[in-house]
């Protein structure tokens, strides 16, 4: 069945212009695409992340700062340049062109969802997501992409933030942030972004 | 001849380029700083969902616009790839953020150095000439009118609302929106004026960044580079150039040719040191020790960076002239040449 799965896999790979897949990340492709592009809801789209993101968020499953019962394992039979191998496979690959909303278009934001997004909530000192995360949360130097990034998988990471289950950012910072939101903003921001495709 | 001719003639048509080569005013003087009071209040503006429709609304709405994405200025009147919004948190809302609301209050200023009331715009006027590296806006021109309508209602509205007032911001002409709130002849509400004293409107809670104590040690960019690489490094980069997406700097650049120049507030190391300490990590405020903040903002700020533009050509001579406070311009480090005689240029095109 995996080697079912591999040799799909490296079928699809062998009509596209892409690097070719290191062997190590065949067993990623299983749960997160051959390409990166994920698969709902077993693992979150790749594809789109910076190479470094990927490799760092490895060394956090590895060390435990990410608890996830399914990459913890997974993580520890990537060491050594192996970790970069997959990181650079994965980021390798295009995703959907979004065009940037910038902050500034709008003075005034209706949707209290979009408010957070581009102008936060400093009454609760919640500073706009774009901030960190860049425009339309394209994703900018170690913050992530979440413009279609998979709802669930979003949702999921700010409810890990908030469990203390997820670590490793700068000082807390994102989790400071996730511990101040709703149930129901964390749903909407997922489906917000999720649909930023 | 021709050529010298031509230049006379140039600068002859172009006024402000003559009073920009003979001095800059010092517009941005320092600010007398407090120490944050436990449990204070501060003023909080409305919703920008309640700016109203109709002209003066659309004036601060742009005002809005340009403060959060300044780089729509870029080359016309921002040399830099910051964002006024980038050191003023919440978009100039935000308190100890150095907020829109408090400044306005605070002009027109009588200065003792220049002897000299300035106003409102031309305290914009040196945000733009030094803390964005750039050409500022003519006096009265529609970005410092949008700019000064933004920062008029931003405290307006604050303050009706602290005196119970619902009714809408009074809208006020250009001419008087670029003077600042500080007037006899201030259009205020009865209920606002017996409130607070004008000296009081003129110093609300909030105002500029909290004063902190001086460092036990006497700050240092060594120590400083410690705390630059475990705090700040992964926002704003291992070269302090910051981060871009989509063409944003928002995670901005801390020194080099795209950061604030030597003329800027936040280049001295106890502006930056306030501002740190209370604002940094973003968003998390008040993690860094009091000596962390200060050893940070002088790595920061021992750095080079777009020269004063008020240099003609002697760093020692501006040094003496401008630079007697915290800072490192005209001062070697480790022994490398003085600050400021490879300082960028100003005011350069994004092509460049």
């Amino acid at each position: 069945m995996k080697r079912g799965l591999i040799a799909c896999a490296l079928l699809v790979l062998s009509a596209s212009s892409y690097a070719a897949m290191p062997p190590s990340a065949a067993l990623c492709g299983s749960c997160h695409g051959s390409q990166g592009q994920g698969v709902d809801p077993l693992g979150p789209r790749l594809a789109g992340l910076s190479s470094d993101y990927i490799a760092k968020q490895i060394k956090l499953f590895q060390t435990g700062k990410r608890q996830n019962a399914t990459m913890q394992p997974m993580s520890m039979t990537l060491q050594g340049d192996a970790v970069y191998a997959v990181a650079d496979y994965f980021s390798s690959f295009d995703v959907p062109i979004v065009t940037p909303h910038l902050r500034g278009e709008k003075a005034v934001y209706e949707d209290p969802t979009e408010q957070l997004v581009y102008q936060g909530d400093w009454q609760r000192v919640i500073p706009a997501c774009v901030t960190c995360h860049g425009p339309s949360g394209l994703g900018v130097g170690e913050f992530p992409r979440l413009a279609g990034q998979q709802a669930s998988y979003i949702k999921n990471q700010l409810m890990a933030w908030q469990k203390d289950t997820r670590s490793g950012d700068q000082d807390g910072v994102m989790g400071a942030i996730a511990d101040k939101l709703t149930s129901a903003e964390i749903d909407a921001l997922s489906k917000y972004f999720a649909e930023l495709k | 001849m021709k050529v010298s001719h031509l230049s006379w003639l140039i600068i002859s048509l172009s006024p402000s380029l003559l009073v920009q080569a003979e001095e800059l005013p010092d517009k941005q003087t320092e600010l007398v700083a407090k120490v944050k009071q436990v449990g204070q209040a501060y003023l909080v503006p409305r919703d920008l969902s309640s700016i109203p429709q109709g002209e003066f609304g659309d004036k601060v709405r742009l005002g809005y616009q340009l403060f959060v994405n300044s780089q729509q200025m870029r080359d016309s009147y921002v040399g830099n790839n910051l964002n006024c919004s980038n050191c003023h948190m919440d978009a100039g809302r935000h308190a100890n953020a150095a907020p829109l609301w408090a400044a306005y209050f605070a002009y027109p200023a009588y200065r003792k150095k220049n002897d000299k009331v300035n106003s409102y715009e031309e305290r914009l006027q040196g945000c733009f000439t030094y803390s964005m590296n750039g050409t500022p806006p003519a006096s009265g021109s529609k970005e410092l009118v949008a700019l000064s309508a933004y920062s008029y209602w931003l405290g307006m509205s604050g303050l009706m609302d602290q005196a119970g007032i619902t009714t809408a911001v009074a809208e006020l002409s250009d001419s008087d929106l670029i003077k600042g709130g500080k007037r006899e002849d201030m259009l205020l509400p009865e209920a606002v004026k017996t409130a607070m004293t004008q000296p009081e409107r003129a110093a609300l809670p909030g105002k500029g960044f909290p004063k902190i104590a001086a460092p036990k040690l006497a700050y240092s960019p060594k120590r400083g580079s410690e705390v630059y690489q475990a705090h700040c490094q992964s926002c704003h980069g291992a070269d302090g150039q910051g981060y871009e997406s989509a063409g944003v700097y928002s995670l901005p650049p801390l020194w080099g040719p795209q950061s604030f120049n030597w003329g800027a507030g936040m280049h001295r190391v106890n502006t930056a040191a306030y501002f740190i300490y209370e604002n940094m990590p973003f968003s998390k405020s008040v993690q860094l020790s009091n000596q962390q903040a200060w050893d940070v903002a002088a790595y920061i700020n021992a750095q080079e960076r777009p020269q004063d533009p008020r240099f003609t050509g002697d760093i020692k001579q501006l040094k003496d002239k401008y630079h007697k406070h915290q800072g490192y311009y005209g001062v070697s480090v480790d022994g490398k040449p003085e600050l400021g005689s490879k300082a960028y240029g100003n005011n350069p095109k994004r092509s460049d």
